[in-house]
């Protein structure tokens, strides 16, 4: 028989980076949300005039804003990955522990966990591509972005995937964040989900009308 | 009418070796007001002397009897069979150690979530039997009740993604344990002893705040409350030791 599983652990007493680097979870998390959300206005500019986000563009990168911000954000977002992903497990038994547990609770909050794993994943990958191809390649004008994605389709559906991925990301990380500090109570917590859904579908909404606003822009 | 109900029930007796995990099926006609609790020992009394599980009250005060029912960690003595569906699976609870069939070792586990969160007031002042109780204000008495109606069922660790992740978290009902402390007012212990226990990814900060601790909870402790206040002191905590006081 094997030795019973316990709450006893002789490190213990010996973690206390865990604290910081719990902060700066959540801290680098916070920031990427209003960072998104910044970007999203930003490029959603576009649905009002094409000018305005040329402009927007142009004073970010004549400030040197974009070409010292943009590489400080894709740091931002590789140590919020570093940081989050202590808590996903890597190795085959802990992925299979946490797929077989979800899929036994059927809880809502759990599975919305593993959305968030996953989801986080395929960031990482897609939002590294689409940080390198527009930061390698500034200017960022509305005719240029509607080129690229006019002359391939192929990026019209990539950025389909990133758009609502980033959201959903956003939306679960805000969830989770307010109700693991508190910030949301028991009494608050059905609330907030309505809040966070349609947060969501408002941001995916934006987003897609964007890219379709560069898809149909007359080249 | 009533119905048939079909029992999935996991069976292993890890003392025999010729035993091996499997799921055995029972089929009993459901009557009036059943629980878990009446069906099961039915099940043991007409079809099955053998079958392990625990139960010791049959009102959910012990906190014996948890298992997971159709995918959810409960109390059986808790839960009508009208509430189910006519089929029922039952598994015994993750993360603890299988004493055989539903039945599973909380005690261990608990006891030694007393050990590390040495679950007890700790308190200089010597007990004088002779002197009268020391005063409480009502609300601090009953704040601290309302943390200490915990059965120790387990089933809050058991539906725990990090307790099911690693072995060595304390769970909702660790952490429930050190803010019952936290918040009672003989015991004087200072923040950064409280932090010394639990200010880490074996407390608070592995909570990863799937609360199904909070939704499965069968006494609806306020465990969500729980944690999120935990992490605000303890996160606190850190910052006044990162920068100093």
């Amino acid at each position: 028989m094997s030795l019973p599983l316990t709450a006893n652990h002789p490190t213990l007493n010996a973690r206390r980076t865990d604290g910081v680097l719990d902060w700066a979870q959540m801290l680098s998390g916070a920031g990427l949300i209003l960072f998104m959300w910044a970007h999203m206005l930003l490029v959603g500019s576009v649905l009002l005039n094409p000018s305005i986000m040329n402009a927007i563009a142009g004073f970010f990168e004549s400030s040197g804003m974009a070409q010292v911000g943009g590489p400080l954000i894709f740091l931002l977002f590789l140590a919020h990955f570093v940081l989050a992903a202590r808590k996903i497990p890597f190795r085959i038994e802990g992925q299979k522990t946490i797929w077989e547990h979800a899929k036994l609770l059927h809880h809502q909050d759990t599975w919305l966990w593993v959305v968030q794993a996953v989801s986080g994943m395929l960031i990482l990958i897609m939002g590294a591509i689409h940080m390198w191809v527009v930061l390698s390649d500034l200017p960022i004008e509305a005719l240029k972005c509607a080129g690229t994605l006019q002359k391939h389709s192929g990026w019209l559906l990539f950025y389909l995937a990133l758009a609502p991925l980033v959201h959903v990301h956003l939306g679960v990380g805000l969830y989770r964040i307010a109700v693991k500090w508190g910030f949301a109570g028991r009494a608050q917590r059905v609330g907030l989900k309505r809040f966070v859904v349609l947060l969501v579908l408002v941001s995916v909404t934006i987003s897609v009308l964007t890219l379709f606003r560069f898809w149909f822009m007359a080249v | 009418m009533a119905r048939s109900l079909k029992f999935n029930i996991f069976r292993y007796n890890p003392q025999d070796p010729e035993s091996t995990p499997h799921m055995e099926n029972f089929v009993l006609d459901e009557t009036d007001a059943m629980t878990l609790f009446i069906a099961l020992n039915r099940i043991r009394e007409e079809q099955d002397p053998s079958l392990q599980f625990d139960f010791c009250c049959r009102a959910g005060i012990c906190g014996s009897c948890g298992m997971v029912i159709n995918g959810r960690p409960g109390l059986a003595c808790h839960t009508k069979t009208k509430d189910l569906s006519a089929e029922i699976t039952l598994l015994p609870l993750p993360v603890f150690q299988l004493v055989g069939d539903l039945s599973v070792d909380t005690g261990s586990w608990f006891r030694e979530m007393y050990d590390t969160t040495e679950s007890w007031i700790h308190t200089k002042k010597v007990f004088d039997p002779a002197a009268q109780e020391e005063r409480m204000e009502n609300e601090v008495a009953e704040a601290i009740y309302e943390l200490d109606r915990c059965v120790e069922c387990g089933c809050c660790v058991a539906a725990c993604g990090t307790a099911r992740l690693r072995p060595d978290f304390l769970g909702a009902a660790g952490l429930n344990r050190v803010g019952r402390f936290l918040i009672d007012p003989r015991d004087e212990r200072t923040e950064q002893e409280y932090y010394e226990i639990i200010g880490n990814d074996m407390g608070i900060f592995g909570c990863m705040g799937l609360l199904a601790c909070e939704d499965v909870c069968p006494k609806h402790m306020p465990l969500q409350d729980q944690l999120g206040f935990l992490r605000r002191k303890m996160g606190i905590t850190t910052l006044k030791n990162l920068f100093g006081k």
